[in-house]
């Protein structure tokens, strides 16, 4: 009986929050700043040609950097709750799964390196390409091939902060342009495509670590 | 090129990485460096505000709304001025507590580095969804630091957490969802002229979200459930950067809000929020009386400290005297609760023991841990002349001046149930031990930097004005 009222009134709670917010939605005034106008009007400047990228590596490029901190933070989490001193070994996976995964991890890579490239003219970039590396990563572990993670060796620990820390030299060193960021328009896009290079290899670590240091078993079971 | 506004949040950023990369356990007197640079940075900072006023870096060079800026001003130098302040001597600690190399340090520096470079982010932004971000940093650290040393009990208090920490964060995110929504823009120096009395319900919802998410980041009571366990079970230097900053952090947040953006909703809400501080200074109290385990007290006696700046929020007025008492409670609370986890932690590696019980005889054999003890005690209690006294005779003050007598009733049995907890401890303290009790020596660097954190929180009171003139410099 409890858990029935407790049940009731968590749906309606929810039901009549959502509705507030829907009310809310209806109501909603004409924005009085239009940013989409500004991103437009400081594209030439940003050193990519799609605004996406533009707003996450330029304008606000600021906030991503910090987000990678956070994307670095999570996996540190991860390892200091309890790192094991040596991994598990890899269990023998099923001949056909991992025939598959030995075919299908190098095209990841490519498509990786496809999105990277891509994501100054059109939707991809650094983070979509580090998902598809990091889930290359899982893919292999859950195959037998690629053994679980203990703790980091110190050129795993490089690989996991190189990203970050490539974002961080740059923003550091453009200070003496006045700003933290303050990308000169005619080398931000190398600068630019520099730093997503060095994200997408740490983010693919990082996110296939979230994976790999919390499988306890290896192989199939994992 | 040395805008000390971008290398508060720099310059933690990259002592946090070098002590990643290098390994488990490294980093402290990196870390120690460059808390000795920080400091000197917030004081230039701080000294820039006095003499300049307000100011903004704006990164990357375009400026709100299209880039983000940082900004600083009197309430935000204060803050940065109290983090290195406090950071710096209990990295010194930490770097003896953790000498044995216990599993919890392994990850200590990096997180501890990241903590900070949150925290400065946070304090110096100005830009909501900005602070989205710099509240997933410090709220991910300070998870991650008191999972370290992976004990069921550590992770379980972690998870419990986590679990708040993330729902906060997303009810704020989905207010600042609601806020762009609402004006397009989520600058703060942007959308302080969009937003009047006449708001749309958007943002009336958006502003509830926040004020929630935050109170729950907060452990303003009732969502103090999370607290006891995280800050008790921790390591004490965690403990001690939880209790003195991180709590502080977000109520830092909901003060700059409700004073800046929010400023013509934020009285609907203000009588409320005064009525949770003091359920929180009692209910708080209550279980510092009640508990047997020595951290679980101190921890206790934070959920109860909180309440003491929720009283603020009734009182806010433009003489500006509730906002001090707010702060100097803040910055008092802060230092005193960093040398009371840094001392229980000493005593509790020397007796070996976490009850109170377990302190019999203390007073003879770590008088100077005991003193600093008792120092910070006074503060919490609020007599005279530490910060607490301060903070507390000008909340009494703003009460009095708006004739609001009962917050008055408050205050002062807050700090007759702070001596009633406080002196718990030292009476057992001043009990004969018993003949058989083991004691471990302790470094020396560990009982002095306790009685720094401690002093400094009693000698507050005497710099009021010169901290209150900074506070209203820039504002």
């Amino acid at each position: 009986m409890i858990p029935l009222l407790k049940r009731a009134a968590v749906i309606l709670a929810a039901a009549s929050f959502a509705g507030a917010l829907v009310f809310a939605m209806l109501d909603l005034p004409a924005p009085g700043v239009h940013l989409p106008a500004a991103v437009e009007a400081n594209m030439a400047a940003s050193g990519v040609a799609h605004p996406v990228t533009a707003v996450l590596l330029n304008f606000r490029g600021y906030d991503t950097l910090l987000e990678v901190g956070v994307l670095l933070l999570a996996l540190l989490g991860v390892l200091a709750v309890g790192a094991r001193a040596t991994p598990p070994a890899p269990a023998p996976g099923e001949p056909v799964k991992r025939m598959f995964a030995r075919l299908a991890a190098p095209l990841m890579v490519l498509v990786a390196v496809y999105l990277l490239w891509a994501g100054a003219i059109q939707p991809g970039g650094a983070f979509q390409a580090g998902a598809v590396l990091g889930a290359a990563a899982v893919l292999l572990h859950l195959t037998g091939i690629l053994p679980g993670w203990g703790a980091p060796g110190l050129r795993l620990r490089a690989g996991l902060a190189a990203g970050f820390l490539i974002f961080l030299v740059v923003a550091g060193a453009l200070l003496a342009q006045g700003a933290v960021l303050a990308y000169p328009p005619a080398q931000a896009g190398r600068l630019i495509l520099l730093i997503e290079a060095g994200l997408t290899v740490s983010l693919g670590l990082i996110l296939a670590g979230l994976f790999l240091a919390l499988s306890r078993d290896s192989g199939d079971e994992a | 090129m040395t805008d000390p506004i971008a290398w508060l949040i720099l310059l933690p950023l990259f002592w946090a990485t070098a002590a990643f990369l290098l390994g488990p356990g490294r980093g402290a007197r990196l870390a120690i460096a460059a808390l000795l640079a920080q400091c000197g940075l917030a004081l230039q900072l701080a000294a820039d505000v006095i003499d300049g006023g307000a100011r903004t870096h704006a990164v990357g060079g375009w400026g709100a709304p299209l880039g983000i800026d940082l900004a600083v001003g009197g309430l935000s130098a204060l803050m940065l001025v109290l983090t290195q302040a406090i950071a710096l001597p209990l990295a010194v600690y930490a770097r003896a507590y953790f000498a044995d190399g216990a599993p919890a340090v392994r990850y200590f520096w990096t997180l501890t580095g990241f903590l900070l470079a949150g925290l400065n982010a946070l304090f110096l932004a100005a830009d909501l969804f900005n602070l989205y971000v710099t509240l997933e940093l410090v709220g991910l650290a300070a998870v991650g630091l008191v999972a370290a040393g992976g004990s069921a009990r550590q992770v379980a208090a972690a998870l419990r957490y986590l679990f708040a920490a993330l729902v906060g964060s997303v009810m704020y995110l989905l207010g600042v969802a609601l806020i762009y929504g609402a004006h397009g823009t989520v600058s703060l120096q942007t959308l302080a002229p969009l937003v009047d009395a006449r708001a749309p319900a958007a943002v009336w919802i958006a502003c509830g979200l926040m004020l929630a998410g935050l109170m729950l980041k907060t452990a303003i009571f009732p969502f103090h459930y999370w607290l006891p366990p995280a800050h008790g079970g921790a390591p004490a230097p965690v403990s001690a950067l939880l209790s003195a900053l991180v709590v502080k952090a977000s109520f830092y947040l909901i003060l700059r809000l409700s004073l800046e953006v929010f400023a013509p909703l934020a009285a609907t809400a203000a009588t409320a929020l005064g009525l949770l501080g003091a359920a929180a200074i009692a209910w708080g109290s209550w279980q510092a009386l009640r508990t047997v385990h020595i951290k679980m007290l101190v921890a206790w006696s934070t959920v109860a400290q909180l309440g003491y700046l929720f009283l603020v929020f009734p009182l806010l007025a433009p003489d500006g005297l509730a906002l001090q008492a707010g702060v100097m409670q803040a910055i008092a609370h802060g230092l005193a609760k960093a040398a009371m986890f840094a001392a229980v932690g000493v005593l509790m590696l020397a007796t070996g023991r976490d009850t109170l019980e377990g302190l019999a005889g203390v007073a003879g054999r770590m008088p100077l841990t005991l003193f600093a003890f008792g120092l910070a005690g006074v503060t919490l209690m609020g007599l005279p002349p530490s910060g607490g006294f301060l903070a507390k005779w000008l909340l009494i003050e703003a009460a009095l001046t708006h004739g609001q007598w009962g917050w008055v009733a408050v205050v002062i049995a807050g700090g007759l149930l702070a001596a009633a907890y406080v002196f718990r401890v030292l009476r057992q303290a001043f009990l004969l031990a018993p003949a058989d009790s083991p004691f471990h020596p302790v470094p020396r660097s560990m009982e002095w930097t306790a009685f720094v954190l401690a002093t400094a929180s009693m000698l507050l009171g005497l710099q009021g004005v010169e901290l209150m003139s900074l506070l209203a410099a820039g504002s």
